[in-house]
């Protein structure tokens, strides 16, 4: 999946169904050409359609239905494989370390989600209040940043807490701390986890910042006005208009994060590799591991398919809050 | 028409190109020419030597080219699947002889064991034609075989009033190393996570990496004796700086040697022929001795590691494949190979070949006391997620090691039996 496709919907969609009937143009049908002009349409978006499902719908199908089958590398090789039913989810949900991992999953989410939230909207507010020059500058770090190949990002991440060679170990020890001379930091599980989640939420910030900024700037000014006549303090502002103005634009960047940060993996699978033990193993990272080292791609995909479950289950939360929300606000 | 005109030009381009595209995979030309595509690993000939073969092959072969390819070793098991399940897979692969044994399994290896004797696999080294075998049939066909030594530099032994021919057991080698490691100098450069060495150490002391009992495999880091083997790895390694938490791929320890502060390193003696080629300073100061078990009558246990050539049976040339086996194989090139490469020649009346070669003598000492991962196809899932590696890491920078061998085991235990 492309980092990108989520990048582009930086715009607060509108939640409200749109109940008008809507009006269709009379058409005025010349008597032949009528069919195949209704035909043409369809025609044309039919290639980018059958692209999409070819590379989209077939291999999703096609994982459910590895999922249901016992497939290995004998399998895979011969092309033929029996079906099993549920034996494999059956497997995997009995398995304790299957569930190590969706814990481990939610927690690496729910820290990666908080904290990009949160440095997010401080950037957001302090871009708002600086001047010009100072604002073109972050925001051009910000797009910077952003614009950094996950790869290249994660590979500098990588040599930064290099345990010969690392600026981390070198500023550390310079700064008299020596027992960080040629520590590795990647052996140990939690110092691994930690510096992932940095990773990770130094590469979302800038989306997430640049949304809510440009949000920001379509708050009517006379709300602020009328809050500070009131006698309002910077957080009750922040708490009684901003955060309700934006609320939309919020829970909007809210699920692109936790989709975001739930299928993290090619920044894991670089760094890592799930390791030091189990130590950074997300959902994505058990069903690679699964799939491919040990030759289980029947487990593998059925751990996909259990990570796009347990991924839609919370999203259907946040949707289902933000629908009552809207609901409750008219 | 202007339009239609460009539109029809523009199919007869894409026809012509698309044609052009296919044309290369039905290599049976017009000329009656048939390409062997073949995949050879990284370091496993040499550029020269794979020149001088391939048009040696050509000229007797004159409807055979040959067409190889070098693939390197990181995230190769993986490449090979996915060439195996695929339809146009490659006519030759040469597979790493721990992982060939998931291969044979797998049923998409074409069965050679009726060509076995035109390929004189009578005194095959069992190292490479056990693991190429499955339920008595043969898909693997021994290819080359090595184990490590240490190289070492005789400069600074001499500085240093050390004698390599008097280490014969394990103390001298740590009071000689300890000794070396003064100044600017590495007495040894060994990088944390060099597990073949450390299965050495284990089965020195006895013990083993997994063992099996009743059919089923459990990792066995566990045991005193492997406890002990990771201890000697833990004193042994702390003669240098060789990193703790990576291989010797990471930074590559050849080229680590290379720089000069290192006095000895652990490798296969072709290891030496890539250090004088990053400084050519040093040529002439390289030299070897097998590694030193704990009596000074039997030398350090090693792990023999090679490979074996597998033909899929997807592939498109198998009988060319076949013929491309027999020349590599067969004495004139495996003989050239082992002088080229310092390899193992894959055949036991081969091993004259390389007497004159200091590295293989030294090999071929250590090779006496060669030994095997544990052959069985679960095996190669082990050091596809490798928790050796950790283990060692994990060890060596502070950890209790009973309580991470017994991690360590558990977790191989679960890899090796993640297929049943």
């Amino acid at each position: 999946m492309p980092v990108a496709e989520k990048r582009t919907a930086a715009r607060a969609p509108r939640w409200r169904p749109d109940t008008r009937p809507t009006a269709r143009p009379a058409r005025p049908a010349g008597a032949g050409g009528r069919r195949a002009s209704r035909l043409w349409p369809y025609a044309l978006v039919a290639p980018a359609v059958g692209g999409m499902l070819y590379l989209l719908v077939y291999p999703l199908a096609r994982a459910v239905l590895i999922s249901l089958q016992d497939f290995r590398l004998r399998q895979l090789i011969s092309g033929d494989a029996e079906f099993v039913g549920l034996r494999n989810y059956r497997t995997l949900l009995s398995d304790p370390r299957f569930w190590e991992v969706v814990q481990r999953t939610f927690l690496f989410m729910a820290l990666n989600v908080f904290l990009i939230m949160v440095i997010a909207t401080l950037v957001a507010l302090m871009v708002e209040r600086l001047r010009r020059i100072g604002r073109t500058v972050v925001l051009c770090s910000l797009v910077l940043a952003w614009a950094m190949p996950v790869v290249a990002a994660t590979t500098v991440f990588q040599w930064l807490f290099h345990s010969e060679f690392g600026i981390v170990n070198q500023t550390l020890t310079s700064l008299g701390l020596t027992s960080f001379d040629r520590y590795p930091w990647f052996a140990n599980g939690t110092a691994s986890f930690v510096i992932l989640v940095t990773l990770i939420v130094w590469q979302s910030v800038p989306f997430a910042a640049i949304t809510l900024y440009s949000a920001l700037t379509t708050v009517p000014l006379e709300l602020y006005e009328s809050a500070r006549l009131d006698g309002a303090g910077a957080g009750r502002i922040f708490r009684s208009v901003t955060f309700p103005v934006l609320r939309p634009i919020f829970l909007l960047v809210l699920s692109l994060e936790v989709i975001w940060t739930f299928k993290a993996f090619v920044q894991i699978w670089v760094m890592t590799r799930g390791g030091p033990g189990d130590a950074t193993t997300i959902l994505p990272v058990y069903a690679v591991q699964t799939a491919l080292s040990s030759q289980r791609y029947d487990l593998g995909s059925a751990a996909s398919m259990i990570t796009v479950v347990l991924m839609s289950g919370v999203l259907v939360l946040y949707f289902r809050q933000m629908f009552r929300q809207e609901d409750e606000s008219r | 028409m202007k339009y239609r005109l460009l539109a029809g030009g523009s199919v007869l381009v894409l026809a012509a190109a698309l044609s052009a595209c296919s044309s290369p995979s039905d290599s049976a030309g017009g000329d009656g020419r048939t390409t062997v595509d073949v995949w050879l690993m990284r370091d496993s000939v040499s550029d020269a030597f794979q020149k001088e073969f391939t048009a040696d092959f050509e000229k007797r072969h004159p409807t055979i080219d040959v067409k190889v390819q070098i693939q390197e070793w990181d995230g190769i098991g993986q490449k090979v699947t996915a060439a195996l399940a695929g339809n146009d897979a490659p006519d030759v692969i040469e597979v790493g002889n721990t992982q060939v044994a998931q291969f044979a399994q797998s049923g998409g290896l074409l069965d050679l064991t009726d060509r076995t004797d035109e390929l004189n696999g009578e005194d095959w080294l069992s190292g490479l034609a056990e693991p190429g075998a499955y339920e008595g049939r043969q898909y693997g066909i021994p290819y080359y075989a090595a184990n490590r030594v240490v190289v070492y530099r005789t400069d600074l032994f001499e500085q240093a009033g050390v004698d390599a021919a008097a280490i014969r057991t394990r103390e001298q080698w740590t009071d000689a190393t300890a000794q070396l490691d003064k100044g600017g100098t590495q007495g040894i450069y060994l990088p944390g996570q060099m597990w073949y060495t450390l299965a050495g150490f284990i089965w020195d002391e006895g013990g083993d990496l997994a063992a099996e009992s009743g059919g089923t495999w459990s990792g066995a880091l566990d045991t005193p004796e492997a406890l002990r083997g990771m201890a000697f790895y833990k004193e042994l390694q702390a003669l240098g700086k060789g990193p703790k938490d990576s291989d010797e791929d990471d930074p590559p320890q050849a080229e680590v040697m290379a720089q000069g502060q290192a006095a000895q390193i652990i490798s296969t003696p072709g290891g030496a022929n890539v250090v004088v080629e990053k400084n050519p300073g040093l040529k002439g100061k390289l030299a070897f001795f097998p590694i030193p078990g704990k009596t000074a009558d039997t030398p350090g246990a090693v792990f023999t590691g090679g490979s074996d050539l597998v033909v899929p049976a997807a592939a498109g040339h198998p009988e060319e494949a076949v013929t491309f086996i027999k020349e590599l194989t067969g004495d004139t090139w495996q003989k050239k190979l082992a002088v080229a490469m310092s390899y193992v020649p894959n055949r036991t009346s081969l091993a004259s070949a390389v007497a004159g070669d200091p590295g293989a003598a030294a090999m071929a000492a250590g090779a006496a006391n060669g030994r095997a991962t544990p052959n069985t196809p679960g095996w190669a899932a082990v050091e596809a997620e490798n928790p050796i590696k950790d283990y060692m890491t994990a060890v060596l920078t502070g950890g209790d090691p009973e309580k991470e061998a017994a991690q360590a085991s558990q977790d191989i235990t679960r890899a090796m039996n993640a297929d049943s």
